[in-house]
């Protein structure tokens, strides 16, 4: 049998009981199996005992998760801070230090226990190198000649910046606040994951053991809620005006999508250092997802230059509706610091930005003159295509610069490589102008299934094309 | 030309109406039923010199409200959320087990005056509180942010009816006037102690402070607009006043000028009909109704804004019903047991009312022992942190609300 005092489940007598559950975290039915057993199937990433084969992907968040806390609790050593917290710190010789107040960790995948902060006499915040450190568990012990440091750059606070804070569950894809936080004893002190239940709650008040005493007398089985210190990503990535530098790994898997919703409930300090760890590509793919009112807030608050490699990056359209927005001078001078290409597709787009369907036309389109061979065409695609965000279809023009036509892309890829474009591209696609209500926009978007439709003056001259998905996100509104 | 001028006066207005709500409303739901009542009350015990309280407490108002808005937009988080990250679980917990019990008294308080004005107007109690509670509730839950500030704002228009109620009566402005600015020596007597320090207790509460950052946390308002919501929050409070004067007027006038005696705030309504005509006491009732309501839906979203931001339940009114139904769930419960409350025999009504607007009283200065604290910290505030002659001032109010608060415990005990 095992005996545990710290494990993910509540323990009653001997064993650990189980259910499944969703998203990363598990239970077992233990009653009767060895320990062999027991590794065995968390290993094999099974979600539950009576499940033959689950392996999913959450199962090996699972697997994971359920390593730590199942190897620790043969060894016995899942600390708990709500446990260590304010717990008395002698030295070697048991001088009486302090009290616990805080840990220190290295914000990276590893998320190490570097150093501990002792609320000394002299100093609320001794901070002492965890080599320094003895013993943990009871009572804390110091070596004698222990050294006091200051943090490094990218390191934190556990009561200060992960405890009690929102991160986000990356498996769960929300945001979740931290009640505890569940420190791993081998090989090396580190941050095993967080604990967001009702468990970690009642922690704090001692209540954990009374109520699931309780909950047992009907049958209810109490289970922690833990999160894996891979599985989230906290947000508060600053010590006062220190900025963290960090692996950015887990926050870039977020899509940007998901990533803008989460930082959209957090404050601008997150999102700018968020922001500013990413690459500029990635950042860019942030911004376009970001709500207006923060695009803008990120750039009202960021020097011009910083601001207009952001905004480089930006979608035009996102980055026309922020200019827009912004007051006169910030926009001029952003305007003026952009790169060519971004400045003037943007340009082009304010200066249309007062049609109906002005507002949602892109200028990232591709034109070719009609007599290219579909090898120039996918020459150029391939030398410009990083530039643009979509290319679904190319367009043809006459010498005196007007539509003639246009073709997809699978049919410039299929086409023998010395085609000229006049013998297989479409001579008779549909135009919209300016003035077209997004209405019948619409209607010829769906009646000829075509994703996107170029926008031409009255010369027909092509100005810009239409996609079908803003067309769609701008009737849903 | 025009157009600089325009730009100049216009653009700034634009930006201010757009920015409007939050503090606006949050004032206004100061004067909710219980506030309503408190202040009949007061006109009818003390005459016009119960406006003596006004001019100070618009401003004691104004600066708390203007605390709240400033640490909402600077850090965009709730006071739940900051107490939480600040202060661990431990004093979150506390903290928020003194809020719900305060906001349950004061919802039981408001749907009591919603029962009071059933009676007033003559329509059967049970059926109308039933209907009023459905009704709260799609408001909450059917409407997004905009929209529902829309509706709290048109709810405002409801409170001219005291206004009317009070020209009905036929004050005496002067007399008014003089009691609002020249102190009396009625001042020290037992009477306008206890009761301007519960003209106190029902305007600045504990809710009130949560509320104001909660909603402008959900509004998003950008730093950029801080100038405006700071603004919002001085004319929600002189405008909350405004009526309060005009509902202190409308009792004094008729009531205490003419000796009625009340037995309760609740016969408000019924008592000035003899003085002011029918119309004006239909008006008192429906304004009483619109009050209610007011303090029902605020007090019941500021429970639950304080659910969600202490221990992590997403609470926004821009999230669909589906998702969000730990918040809105708490919503309907506390309306559902407070107007089971109201209803049955067991519980003195009255004891409840006093229970809570003591702990209310009590609770004030911890609140604003913690807001403080958030207000002058450097690392959450950045340069929004409160400037040295302004801490000195809100200190002041705080002590002043505090001492204010906890006599109003003793005497109430002891006397």
């Amino acid at each position: 049998m095992i005996k545990t005092k710290y494990t993910l489940t509540s323990v009653e007598s001997n064993s650990i009981t189980s259910q499944t559950l969703p998203d990363g975290i598990a239970e077992f039915d233990s009653v009767g199996m060895n320990r062999i057993e027991l590794l065995t199937f968390v290993l094999s990433g099974r979600r539950s005992t009576t499940e033959p084969h689950a392996l999913t992907t959450k199962s090996h968040y699972i697997k994971f998760g359920c390593w730590i806390f199942l190897f620790c609790a043969y060894n016995g050593l899942m600390l708990y801070f709500s446990e260590l917290l304010n717990r008395k710190v002698f030295t070697e010789d048991n001088i009486f230090v302090g009290k616990l107040g805080d840990l220190v960790f290295k914000l990276s995948d590893s998320a190490e226990i570097t150093k501990v902060v002792v609320k000394a006499k002299l100093d609320p915040k001794t901070i002492v190198d965890i080599a320094d450190v003895v013993k943990l568990n009871g009572s804390i012990v110091l070596k004698k000649n222990y050294h006091t440091k200051t943090l490094e750059e990218n390191e934190l606070y556990v009561s200060k910046n992960l405890l009690d804070s929102q991160v986000i569950d990356i498996s769960g894809d929300k945001m979740v606040r931290v009640n505890d936080v569940a420190i791993q004893n081998q090989p090396i002190l580190y941050i095993a994951g967080v604990d967001i239940g009702l468990i970690g709650f009642l922690r704090w008040f001692g209540l954990e053991d009374l109520a699931n005493k309780l909950f047992n007398r009907f049958g209810i089985k109490l289970r922690s809620q833990f999160l894996s210190w891979v599985d989230i990503q906290t947000l508060e990535l600053s010590r006062g005006h220190v900025k963290i530098k960090t692996e950015q790994t887990k926050l870039q898997k977020i899509k940007p999508e998901d990533l803008a919703d989460y930082l959209e409930q957090t404050n601008m300090e997150n999102i700018g250092q968020v922001l500013r760890s990413f690459t500029l590509d990635h950042a860019g793919e942030v911004l376009n997802n970001l709500n207006l009112n923060y695009q803008v807030e990120f750039f009202k608050r960021n020097e011009l230059k910083e601001a207009a490699h952001f905004m480089s990056h930006m979608e035009p359209e996102e980055a026309a509706d922020v200019l827009v927005a912004l007051p006169k001078k910030k926009r001029e001078g952003l305007l003026e610091l952009l790169n060519e290409t971004a400045r003037n597709q943007i340009e082009h787009l304010l200066s249309i930005s007062v049609s109906p369907v002005g507002d949602i036309v892109s200028t990232e389109f591709l034109t070719f003159d009609s007599n290219v061979t579909a090898k120039e065409v996918l020459k150029t695609i391939k030398e410009l295509g990083s530039d643009y965000g979509e290319i679904h279809y190319v367009f043809f023009l006459n010498t005196d610069k007007q539509m003639v036509g246009g073709s997809s892309l699978r049919s410039v890829i299929i086409q023998q490589p010395d085609t000229p474009a006049f013998k297989f591209m479409r001579p008779q696609i549909e135009m919209v102008s300016l003035s077209t209500p997004v209405s019948v926009v619409w209607k010829k978007l769906l009646k000829y299934q075509y994703n996107v439709l170029p926008v031409v003056d009255k010369n027909r001259q092509m100005i810009g094309l239409v996609k079908i998905s803003d067309v769609g996100e701008l009737i849903n509104k | 030309m025009i157009k600089a001028f325009v730009n100049r006066w216009f653009r700034p207005l634009f930006i201010f109406l757009a920015v409007l709500g939050p503090s606006v409303i949050g004032t206004m739901a100061g004067n909710d039923g219980a506030g309503v009542i408190t202040y009949s009350f007061a006109g009818a015990k003390l005459g016009y010199i119960a406006l003596l309280t006004l001019p100070l407490l618009t401003i004691f108002y104004a600066v708390t409200q203007e605390i709240g808005s400033r640490i909402a937009i600077v850090t965009g988080k709730g006071l739940g959320d900051i107490i939480r990250e600040r202060f661990g679980i431990r004093v979150a917990f506390f903290v928020f087990a003194a809020l719900i019990i305060a906001n349950f008294g004061t919802i039981v308080t408001n749907v009591a005056a919603l029962k009071t004005a059933s009676v007033m107007l003559g329509i059967p109690s049970i059926p109308f509180i039933v209907a009023t509670i459905i009704f709260c509730f799609l408001l909450i839950t059917r409407t997004e942010y905009e929209k529902s500030q829309k509706i709290f704002l048109t709810g405002m228009v409801f409170y001219f009816a005291y206004v009317f109620s009070a020209f009905k009566g036929n004050p005496n402005w002067g007399d008014a006037l003089k009691g609002m600015f020249i102190p009396d020596e009625k001042m020290f007597t037992k009477d306008f102690l206890l009761i301007s320090i519960a003209i106190l207790g029902t305007t600045i509460t504990p809710w009130g402070q949560f509320f104001v950052q909660s909603y402008m946390k959900d509004k998003k308002v950008p730093i950029g607009r801080l100038k405006y919501a700071q603004l919002e929050a001085y004319i929600g409070a002189f405008l909350s006043n405004f009526f309060t004067f005009f509902i202190i007027v409308a009792t004094a006038a008729t009531l205490y000028v003419h000796k009625i005696s009340l037995t309760s705030g609740e016969s408000a309504a019924t008592a000035i009909k003899p003085f002011a005509g029918d119309f004006a006491g239909v008006l008192f009732a429906v304004g009483l109704v619109n009050a209610a309501i007011i303090g029902i839906v605020i007090v019941s979203l500021t429970s639950a804004y304080a659910f969600s931001e202490f221990f992590g339940f997403a609470g926004s009114l821009d999230n669909p019903y589906k998702k969000e139904k730990a918040f809105y769930l708490n919503f309907l419960i506390s309306m559902i047991l407070a107007a089971i409350l109201v209803f049955t025999p067991w519980f003195s009504l009255f004891r409840i009312v006093i229970f809570t607007q003591s702990l209310n009283g009590v609770l004030l200065p911890i609140f604003f022992y913690y807001l403080l604290k958030i207000v002058n910290d450097k690392e959450l505030m950045g340069p929004h942190i409160n400037g040295k002659k302004y801490n000195w001032f809100s200190i002041g109010c705080t002590i002043f609300i505090g001492l204010a608060a906890i006599s109003a415990m003793v005497i109430q005990f002891i006397g």
